[in-house]
């Protein structure tokens, strides 16, 4: 029976919720094609993750682990994803697209001669294919593409499945990992980590977005009491994280990331296809902006044409009186 | 410091297209130099500014490639290899790292410098990919980039999910480039003029050992065709006062989209 092996990437001890998402579908797809689900975990103290991921459906979980991973580096990391894929015998291997998998999923795929489709918006198993659609031409267009091969790898855009539990019992099994010393050649110095509202942008419920339009600190302010209020996150234009208004990590599109909150607000964003890509998906979009002809409002589900220093204010307050009552 | 630059030519994204019959069909046969290719190559001008060396382009692409070419020769680049392929031919990524591994490999560079996706297809695994063939040390998502070449190392700061990461790697090595990382250059006249006389190297698959039909062969991932977005539901825009309008959009996130 062919396998299907999802790598749980995990943050801040916990596994990324764009993590379970595609486990969750993985699992649909393996009792649709009778394929054999398995977990991987790569991590300084892995064990801790084995009852979550048995809970959203892996009998089988397999554990790498290593304080190397602590750091970051791509190469200890893409040597134990290798030979875990090796080891288990695993035809498709399945992640979440962000970061640091991005990272190492064209390293993975050149090492293990496999197939790969890179950050898909939905992905469906054919006999020993992969069919997905990717959103290409700065996300304006959905491309389907199908990669073959002995092994097959897929990393999925947050948001495009539910994450749904389905418990089984687990069981860990322990990978051998020894790191080649010296194909380690890259030396972390430091992580400079950002401030933020402590909730993480690709997994928030809401978010909200300042652009060009806020101007200044107090600005920035407003939509992070708004988001403070709603239990969100708050994103940013490549505007401001250009200009430093908003932390880099903030920035929402094609070069930033991909978000698909339940709701969404785009403050003093023009909408340029940059960086509607990253936001398209958002179940509500408000957009608050003065000009009337700016394309944002064309992807607004609300869109309230005025000057943002007026209704922010007024917004608070109103979401103030719902959070109190 | 001797930085070699892969960079891609790309259509605009910003033109108009269209799908008929799961084909994509641009209005304007626009072609233009990849942002993040772009960021790369300056990147590596200001580096061989500060430290000495020159800046090679490679571009691995049909004929018309050659105008992006010299859009990056007219940034600075002093040199550029145009890979060439056929005009019709079209590979996967793992096809055009096999192309590219197969012109370093007989070449030396201190850097290789790359953009981290291209702004028509965003898959971004081309530069890992190069890494792995060549065996060589890279970074992902450099936002920042600086040199210490009497250490023989570079330092770049790389943009991961919740913060920055500060990473050491040895030359040679490979850095992927985000166009968070500078603004390209507008070339001058002069350097347009400059760009006419700079050498462009040809090369074919043939002359690298390679040849099209066994690189078709062994791709691994096929486009099947394209199509649209989900259609999203038209939404409703509201003007008036301040006051009116957060009156409207509580009444409509509360009582319509039921999100409150
Ligand atoms: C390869 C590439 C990748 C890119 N990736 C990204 C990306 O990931 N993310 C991203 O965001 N961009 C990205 N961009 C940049 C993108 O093209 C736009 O330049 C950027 O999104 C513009 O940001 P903005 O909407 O904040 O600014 P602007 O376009 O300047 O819009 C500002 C808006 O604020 C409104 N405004 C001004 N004052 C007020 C006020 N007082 N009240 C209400 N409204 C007001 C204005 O009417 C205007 O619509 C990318 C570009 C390229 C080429």
């Amino acid at each position: 029976m062919s396998k299907i092996l999802v790598y749980l990437p995990t943050a801040d001890g916990k596994i990324k919720r764009s993590a379970l998402e595609v486990l969750s579908h993985a699992r649909v797809l393996a009792s649709k094609n009778g394929l054999t689900l398995e977990a991987l975990v790569v991590d300084e103290n892995p064990s801790v993750f084995v009852e979550t991921a048995a809970k959203y459906g892996a009998a089988t979980v397999h554990t790498v682990q290593n304080p190397l991973f602590k750091q970051h580096l791509n190469a200890p990391l893409i040597q134990a994803l290798e030979s875990a894929i090796k080891t288990s015998g695993a035809k498709f291997f399945a992640t979440p697209s962000m970061e640091a998998t991005k990272d190492i999923l064209g390293a993975l795929a050149a090492k293990l001669n496999a197939g790969v489709l890179p950050d898909v918006a939905s992905f469906d198993i054919e006999g020993d294919a992969i069919v997905a659609l990717r959103p290409v031409m700065a996300a304006k267009v959905l491309q389907k593409v199908k990669s073959t091969g002995n092994v097959v790898l897929v990393s999925v855009r947050s948001g495009s499945y539910d994450a749904s539990e389905a418990p089984v019992s687990g069981s860990a099994n322990t990978l051998t990992f020894e790191p080649d010393a010296n194909s380690i050649k890259a030396f972390l110095r430091e992580i400079l980590k950002t401030a933020g509202t402590g909730v993480d942008l690709s997994e928030a419920n809401v978010v909200v977005s300042g652009g060009r339009g806020v101007k200044d600190e107090d600005g920035r302010k407003m939509l992070e009491d708004l988001a403070a209020l709603m239990n969100g996150a708050v994103g940013a234009s490549r505007a401001v994280t250009e200009s430093g208004l908003f932390p880099a990590t903030a920035q929402i599109g094609q070069t930033g990331k991909v978000v698909s909150p339940d709701l969404y607000f785009a403050v003093g964003i023009s909408g340029a296809i940059q960086h509607v890509a990253g936001m398209s998906n958002s179940k509500v979009i408000v957009a608050i902006n003065k000009d009337p002809d700016a394309p944002i409002f064309q992807y607004a589900t609300y869109g309230l044409v005025g000057d943002l220093y007026k209704i922010m204010p007024i917004l608070i307050e109103e979401i103030k009186k719902i959070k109190a009552a | 410091m001797k930085f070699s630059v892969c960079i891609k030519q790309v259509p605009d994204v910003t033109a108009p297209i269209q799908i008929k019959e799961g084909q994509l069909h641009q209005d304007a046969d626009r072609l233009v130099l990849d942002a993040y290719s772009a960021s790369a190559v300056e990147e590596s001008l200001v580096l061989t500014e500060k430290h000495g060396g020159n800046v090679e382009v490679v571009s691995v692409g049909p004929e018309k490639a050659k105008e992006t070419i010299r859009k990056a020769l007219a940034m600075g680049a002093e040199s550029a290899v145009h890979i060439s392929t056929d005009d019709n031919a079209s590979y996967d990524s793992l096809s055009y790292a096999k192309i590219l591994a197969a012109y370093y490999k007989n070449h030396s560079f201190d850097v290789i410098a790359v953009g981290k996706q291209s702004q028509d297809t965003d898959a971004g695994l081309t530069g890992g990919m190069l890494a792995a063939l060549l065996d060589l040390p890279f970074a992902t998502n450099a936002v920042g980039l600086e040199a210490d070449p009497s250490a023989n190392k570079i330092i770049v700061k790389r943009q991961g999910d919740s913060g920055q990461e500060m990473i050491e790697l040895p030359m040679p090595c490979i850095v992927t480039c985000s166009n968070d990382m500078n603004d390209p250059r507008i070339p001058s006249l002069k350097g347009i003029m400059a760009s006419k006389k700079k050498p462009v190297d040809t090369k074919t698959l043939s002359d690298l050992g390679l040849d099209a039909a066994s690189l078709q062969a062994d791709m691994k991932t096929q486009v099947l065709g394209f199509q649209s977005l989900p259609q999203r539901e038209p939404g409703k825009k509201f003007e008036g006062d301040a006051t009116e309008l957060v009156g409207t959009l509580m009444n409509a996130l509360q009582n319509e989209a039921k999100v409150l």
